[in-house]
C-alpha cells in the first residue's frame, strides 16, 4: 500500500504533512511556479541570504494555518458566546481542507520577484489579489479540486485566500462570520498566518533575529472571542487569545516594526523594487503583465533575470541603462528620507522635496517612494482567567506604544548625488516652505 | 478630494463625536464615516463592504493609520473599553491648511457626530448594518420584518428586538438627513 502522509523538511516548521490529495496540488503547474519567485524580490542583493521562494512560504502559511485551525476549533477551547458561527461537526473536516488549500494557495498570483507595483505592471482592474483568485478558479485548478476527497469548491478556497478586503474589486460573494474567521487566520492584520510564516522565515533567510516571536505559544493561546465583553459592546466574534499568549502577541507586533523599519522598508531594498517595477514596465510595454493563465504562469524570475542579462549585454538595448541599475548595482541613492521635524514644517515634506528635485536634475534622475503601514491592529480581545473579555491593549504595556511603520525617501541618481545634497543643504527650509495648499 | 483634505473632515468628524460624548474608538468612527458618506453623501470616497461590526472601509482604516503616524491623531487609553482617538499635536495645522473644504460640510458632520454621537459600538453595529440592508440588501418598500430578519442573518449575535429598534433608529436618521439636505 502506498503512503498516505508526505513531509517535507522545511527551516521554520521542521517537518510540513500534506495527504496525497493536497499533494497533487502542490504539483500543479500554478504551485510549481512558486518555486521561481523570490519572497523577498530582490532583497537578496544586499541580504544575500534571503534567496527564499514563495512556494516554501505558501508550505509554511498552510502548516501554521491549520494548527491554527485545529486550536480554535477544539470543542474544549470554543466560547459559548461564539459557538453559533462554527458549522455542524461533520463540516468542519471540509472546512479545514478549504482552509489549507487556500493557505497553500494564497500567493498564486504573485508578479515575478514578488513585485508590488500591481497597478503599474497590471492592466486596469486587475491586481495580485485578483489573479489568485482567477487561477484558483481556473480550469486547471477545478480539476484538481474536483479530484480531492470530498471535491472542494474553488470559490470557497479563492474567497478564504484573499479575504474580505480585496473582496468586491476581485468579484467574490459576501462573507459569512465563519468565513470571515477562517480568512482571518490566512490574512489577518494581527495574527495572520501569512504575517507569522514570513515574519519567522524572512527573520531567518535575511540573517536578522528581529522577526523573532514565540509562535507555538501564541497559536496555543489563540480563541475565537466576542469583541468585548460590555453590554455596549458588539458580540461579534473575531480572533482574541487568552491571557498568558498577550506577551507572546507582544513580541509579534514588535518583530512586525522591527522587520519593516530594519527589512522590509530598507532604502536599498526599496531602490530596487523600483528599478526592477521601471525595467518591467518598459519590457512589457503597452500589453503590462499577461493575465492569460497560460501566459502568466510562464512569467517568473528566471525569464526575467534572463531579460535583464540580455538587455545588460547589449549596450544597443533599449532597456541597457535600466537592467544595469540593477546587474551592475548601479541603483538610485538616498538624498532624502521623511522625518518628524520636517513633517512639522510641511505634512507632504517628501512630496515638495521630490517635485523641487524634478524640477532642478529631471525627473529621469529622481525617484519617490512611500510604505505606509496598512492595518495591523494591536487591539483585540482577550480572555481572563475569570473568563471576562478585556481589550489587549488595556492588559499589555508596552502594545500602544509599537510604532506605526511609514518611511518615504527621494532617490537620485549616483552621478547627482553630491550636488543634490548641497542644494538640499541650501534650500532645505524654503522648498518646504514653498507648497501652497488649494481647495479644490 | 486629496488625502489631507479628507483627513481634515475625519478629524473635524472625530472632534465633533468628542464633543457628543462619544467614546470615539475606530468603530464610531468607522459607522458615522459611513453614514456620512452613505445619507449625507460627503464624497469621501470610502469603499464600504460588510465586515467587522457592520460596514467597514479598510481604505478608512488605513487612513486612521496614516493619521496617527502624522501626529494628527492619538490614541487615548480610556478603561474599561479600547482606547479613544483624540486630536493630536498636529491636528489644528492640518485644520488651517482646508477651512474651506471644512465650512462646507460641517452641517452634515455636526449632524452626525449628534444624532450617533450617544451610541456604545453595539448599538452602532445595528444601525449601521440597518442602513446598509435598507440601502444595498432590501429597498423599496418598507418590509420592517424582512429587513430585520436579514440583519440578523448577517449577524446572528445581534437579537430581533435589536434588528427592529436598529431599523426605527435608522428611519429616525435618514427622515432628519433628508430634512437637513432639502431631498
Amino acid at each position: 500500500m502506498g503512503k498516505h502522509l508526505h513531509e517535507i523538511r522545511d527551516p521554520v516548521h521542521v517537518f510540513i504533512r500534506l495527504d496525497t490529495d493536497e499533494r497533487e496540488v502542490l504539483d500543479s503547474r500554478p504551485l510549481q511556479r512558486l518555486r521561481n519567485i523570490h519572497q523577498l524580490g530582490l532583497t537578496y542583493l544586499l541580504y544575500p541570504g534571503a534567496t527564499h521562494r514563495r512556494f516554501e512560504h505558501s508550505l509554511g502559511v498552510m502548516e501554521l494555518a491549520t494548527r491554527i485551525f485545529d486550536v480554535i476549533t477544539d470543542m474544549y477551547n470554543i466560547c459559548p458566546d461564539v459557538q453559533h458561527i462554527l458549522p455542524p461537526e461533520d463540516q468542519r473536516k471540509y472546512w479545514r481542507r478549504v482552509l489549507r488549500m487556500a493557505a497553500l494557495c494564497h500567493d498564486l498570483g504573485h508578479l515575478p520577484f514578488s513585485h508590488s507595483a500591481d497597478h503599474k505592471l497590471f492592466p486596469d482592474g486587475w491586481s495580485h489579489e485578483r489573479m489568485t483568485a482567477e487561477i484558483i478558479r481556473s480550469k486547471e485548478m477545478e480539476r484538481v479540486w474536483s479530484e480531492i476527497t470530498p471535491p472542494l469548491r474553488g470559490e470557497d478556497i479563492a474567497k478564504i485566500a484573499i479575504g474580505p478586503r480585496e473582496r468586491q474589486k476581485v468579484g467574490l460573494g459576501q462573507f459569512n462570520l465563519w468565513e470571515t474567521i477562517l480568512s482571518e487566520i490566512i490574512v489577518g492584520d494581527t495574527f495572520g498566518a501569512d504575517r507569522m510564516d514570513y515574519l519567522l522565515r524572512d527573520s531567518l533567510h535575511a540573517g536578522v533575529a528581529y522577526g523573532k516571536f514565540d509562535h507555538y505559544r501564541l497559536v496555543d493561546t489563540l480563541r475565537i472571542l466576542p469583541k468585548g465583553g460590555s453590554a455596549e459592546d458588539s458580540k461579534e466574534p473575531t480572533l482574541g487569545l487568552l491571557e498568558g499568549g498577550i506577551q507572546s502577541a507582544e513580541a509579534l507586533l514588535w518583530a512586525r516594526y522591527f522587520m519593516y523599519s530594519q527589512v522590509y522598508c530598507h532604502p536599498v531594498r526599496r531602490i530596487y523594487d523600483i528599478h526592477l517595477g521601471d525595467f518591467l514596465e518598459k519590457k512589457m510595454g503597452k500589453n503590462k503583465i499577461p493575465t492569460k493563465s497560460d501566459d502568466f504562469l510562464a512569467l517568473d524570475d528566471n525569464k526575467v533575470l534572463v531579460w535583464i542579462r540580455e538587455s545588460v549585454s547589449n549596450q544597443k538595448d533599449q532597456l541597457n541603462e535600466l537592467a544595469k541599475r540593477i546587474f551592475d548595482r548601479m541603483h538610485f541613492k538616498r538624498v532624502y528620507g521623511r522625518n518628524p521635524e520636517d513633517q512639522r514644517i510641511n505634512p507632504q515634506a517628501a512630496d515638495t522635496i521630490y517635485k523641487a528635485a524634478c524640477k532642478k536634475f529631471g525627473k529621469d534622475s529622481i525617484r519617490y517612494d512611500a510604505y505606509k503601514q496598512k492595518g495591523g491592529s494591536q487591539l483585540f480581545p482577550v480572555q481572563l482567567k475569570d473568563d471576562t473579555i478585556q481589550q489587549s491593549i488595556e492588559l499589555s504595556a508596552t502594545l500602544e506604544k509599537v510604532p506605526i511603520v511609514f518611511t518615504e525617501y527621494v532617490f537620485i541618481e549616483d552621478k547627482h548625488l553630491n550636488a543634490a545634497k548641497a542644494w538640499l543643504g541650501k534650500k532645505h527650509s524654503e522648498i518646504l516652505k514653498s507648497r501652497k495648499e488649494t481647495e479644490e | 478630494m486629496k488625502r489631507l483634505q479628507r483627513e481634515a473632515l475625519i478629524l473635524s468628524l472625530i472632534e465633533n463625536l468628542l464633543k457628543n460624548e462619544s467614546w470615539c474608538g475606530e468603530t464610531h468612527i468607522q459607522k458615522s464615516a459611513y453614514f456620512l458618506q452613505e445619507l449625507l453623501h460627503v464624497p469621501l470616497g470610502f469603499e464600504f463592504i460588510l465586515y467587522k461590526y457592520g460596514p467597514f472601509s479598510f481604505d478608512l482604516s488605513d487612513e486612521l493609520v496614516s493619521m496617527q503616524a502624522d501626529d494628527i491623531i492619538l490614541l487615548k487609553l480610556r478603561p474599561p473599553y479600547g482606547p479613544s482617538v483624540q486630536p493630536g499635536t498636529m491636528a489644528e495645522r492640518l485644520k488651517n491648511l482646508y477651512p474651506k473644504t471644512l465650512k462646507r460640510y460641517e452641517k452634515e458632520i455636526v449632524f452626525v457626530a449628534r444624532e450617533l454621537g450617544g451610541n456604545g459600538v453595539g448599538d452602532l453595529e445595528s444601525i449601521a448594518t440597518a442602513l446598509y440592508v435598507v440601502r444595498h440588501k432590501i429597498k423599496g418598500k418598507d418590509d420592517l420584518q424582512k429587513r430585520a430578519n436579514c440583519i440578523r442573518e448577517i449577524k446572528p449575535h445581534i437579537s430581533l428586538e435589536q434588528a427592529l429598534t436598529a431599523l426605527q433608529r435608522q428611519k429616525e436618521i435618514s427622515d432628519k438627513a433628508s430634512a437637513l439636505l432639502g431631498v
